[in-house]
């Protein structure tokens, strides 16, 4: 069953980052809308106030006589005697609309005429904003008054350009919004570093899982926080069970192996034994069953070895696999074979990238390049080349390549395929046939690489093997 | 040729033995870690046999502390398991070669009788000093390529000497070599067979390739031609 997902996923200070920024936005958005809002307020309420007092200067010095209304005296603002001065005074009534009005009103027209025909009841004030006929914002305020032959209702109303105030409020608003947006800026560089602190045992975390990996560091180690300490322990406690019950696994195969492997070895041995020299005496059919069940023991031992290897090779495509050098392992193979083929007096050439990595257990490494050199040194004549190293790959980017060439007699073409048969049962192999290229095929297999079998410019045969480097080793259920 | 045998396994032990025993070959063997290791320490072998699953000391230690005292006699490991840690772990420790159970016992004779003649220094299975020649495969002598018939024990004898040439073999090691621990040691038996040897290979005396070295022992050499 194969498994692979293909999610991007945000890394945590991302989300982290993300969800703080809204917020901080929200926030000073929010507060930026309340300050904006109860400034222009203070400024309403002072103009309100202003006006109401101007009110009160009008109401002071305003005569009444049939209906029409005049001053005596200047008034003490000026500003209501010069043409368009920004103040303007009104005295109206309801029924009657405007009576009075200032001087410096008398250019003033209004989009809506019924402006001052409004009714406020005596003792009231109402604040408005009106717009006049050139599209001029002015405040209003108006007083509903009852004069003193007690049946008279005027209104008495001032009104002032919001000019002045409106660019008070933008002024305001543009250095408030400058100010936060600055704090703004200066709380997000904060919360970056203060993340970035906040985070460092989790970064510190997957740097250690990282050497865990490559096989640098044992288990995690050093201080973690509180919050991470169980996590910490829990992950060692893991890691050591795993290649606890990956070594424990191992050695109950190799009792196994030991244990099913003896029994066989002194059947052989009785077999030889029991037959050895009387082959004249056996009749035919004796000879027939011997050899059948020596075939059998042949089938049996096969089985054994095939599945034991796979057992072994199922078992180490572990997550936590570590990483092995494949130059360091290649090299004490080749050790180990000039031993076992010193007669032969094999040559061999290497060409080996000392950083190249294989990416799993170093068991299943030996296996694959065990049963391929030993293959070469055994089929080949006098030469064997190695050469290791890493290629792009159309895939991943990057893959493994390990090439073994010898100068034997070669693989011939249509026997190719079947030496790499990888079989799903042991016992569907044939006779004879050696297990070590199969376990190679299924290793390979389960590390998502590719196994070819070639001719070399040596003479003999080439096998390359491939492996990517980047995906996971799949795991084989 | 003197071998040591350890093994478990009580059958299989004794078909090595019977085996490497009909083959001329003097055998000791041991049951576990710990008596082989004594056998190693306390007698000159030729050759071993070890198994790596051992009792008492594992086969992989017991060829290192083998090693450690500066016994060089070649090794032969048998593994079950087979898979290539095994068999690099086993080389690495000092062994020289491996076989994967279950085995032959052929292949286990081909197989020491290949690491003999390689740690005497032999490329080839034939050892040739000028006329003589000794074919350890065949276990067939020639002179001046005649056949010569040699009975088991002379066969035996002129190996070792032919294995070991130019250096003075005692009495002693000659017989530990030869023959079971049993043997009484002070028969003139090999007085017999080194003087048969001679007949056989020199009847003229031209050759003189067996040298009694007075006081010592004897010295197998052939001047060059």
């Amino acid at each position: 069953m194969k498994k692979t997902e293909t999610t991007t996923e945000y890394s945590l200070q991302t989300r982290l980052l993300f969800a703080v920024s809204i917020l901080l936005f929200i926030f000073l958005g929010l507060t930026g809308m309340v300050l904006d809002r109860a400034f222009r307020d203070s400024i309403e309420a002072g103009v309100a106030e202003q006006l109401q007092l101007q009110i009160y200067l009008l109401l002071a010095y305003a005569e009444e006589e049939g209906g029409e209304f005049y001053f005596l005296e200047d008034l003490r603002e000026p500003r209501f005697g010069r043409l368009n001065s920004g103040l303007y005074g009104f005295i109206s009534s309801a029924v009657e609309g405007e009576l009075w009005r200032s001087d410096s009103a008398l250019d003033l027209q209004f989009q809506d005429n019924q402006v001052l025909q409004q009714h406020v009841a005596t003792g009231e004030t109402a604040f408005t904003t009106i717009r006049s006929a050139d599209n001029e914002q002015l405040f209003a305020v108006s007083y509903g008054i009852l004069w003193e032959d007690g049946e008279s209702e005027y209104t008495f109303t001032v009104m002032e350009t919001s000019e002045p105030y409106l660019s008070e409020i933008s002024g305001f608003r543009a250095s408030l919004w400058s100010w936060l947006g600055g704090v703004a800026v200066l709380l997000l560089a904060l919360q970056l570093i203060l993340m970035r602190w906040g985070l460092s045992p989790l970064h510190r975390m997957a740097k250690d899982l990282k050497l865990i990996e490559s096989g640098e560091r044992e288990q995690l180690e050093g201080v973690y926080p509180r919050e991470l300490r169980g996590v910490a322990n829990n992950l060692n406690l893991l890691i050591k069970t795993e290649r606890k019950q990956q070594a424990r696994y191992r050695t109950t195969l190799g009792d196994l192996a030991h244990s099913l492997k003896t029994p066989l070895a002194v059947i052989t041995g009785l077999m030889e034994n029991l037959f050895q020299g009387r082959g004249e005496v056996l009749s035919g059919d004796v000879k027939q069953q011997v050899a059948a069940v020596e075939e059998q023991l042949e089938r049996m031992n096969q089985i054994v070895s095939y599945q034991l290897q796979r057992a072994v090779t199922a078992d180490s495509s572990s997550t936590l696999a570590r990483q092995v050098r494949v130059a360091a392992v290649i090299r004490k193979i080749l050790d180990a074979l000039v031993k076992v083929y010193a007669d032969k007096q094999v040559h061999y050439e290497l060409d080996l990238d000392e950083t190249v990595i294989f990416p799993g257990d170093e068991r299943d490494l030996m296996e694959i390049v065990g049963n391929i050199v030993d293959n070469a040194f055994k089929y080949g004549s006098s030469m064997v080349r190695i050469t290791a190293g890493v290629a792009e790959s159309a895939k991943t980017c990057r893959e493994l390549v390990i090439f073994v060439e010898d100068d034997g007699p070669g693989i011939a073409p249509d026997k190719r395929q079947f030496v790499l048969q990888r079989g799903a049962r042991a016992d569907t192999l044939a006779t004879g046939q050696g297990i070590g290229l199969a376990v190679v095929t299924d290793i390979i297999g389960s590390y998502n690489g590719s196994i070819n079998v070639g001719e070399s410019d040596l003479g003999g045969a080439s096998i390359e093997v491939r492996i990517d480097l980047v995906i996971s080793p799949v795991v084989v259920n | 040729m003197k071998l040591l045998v350890v093994e478990d396994e009580s059958l299989l032990r004794q078909q090595l033995v019977q085996g490497l025993t009909s083959a001329g070959f003097v055998v000791d063997d041991a049951a576990d870690g710990k008596s082989g290791l004594y056998y190693a320490t306390e007698f000159d072998y030729d050759a071993a046999i070890i198994d790596l699953g051992l009792p008492e000391l594992d086969g992989l230690s017991l060829i290192r502390q083998v090693r450690g005292m500066n016994k060089n006699f070649p090794v032969l490991v048998l593994t079950a398991r087979g898979d290539w840690q095994d068999k690099v772990g086993g080389l690495d420790a000092g062994a020289d070669d491996y076989v994967v159970k279950p085995f032959q016992i052929e292949e286990i004779k081909a197989r020491i009788n290949a690491l003999l003649r390689r740690a005497a220094g032999f490329a080839k299975p034939k050892l040739e000093f000028g006329p003589l020649a000794l074919d350890l495969s065949a276990k067939r002598l020639t002179v001046h390529d005649r056949m010569v018939d040699l009975t088991a024990y002379e066969y035996k004898m002129l190996e070792y000497l032919m294995l070991h040439p130019g250096q003075v073999i005692s009495k002693t090691e000659l017989t530990e070599h030869l023959y079971a621990q049993d043997y009484d040691r002070d028969s003139n038996v090999l007085e017999v067979f080194v003087r048969r040897l001679r007949q056989k290979l020199d009847p003229d005396q031209t050759l003189r390739p067996i040298e009694t070295v007075r006081g010592q022992g004897y010295r197998f050499s052939v001047p060059a031609a």
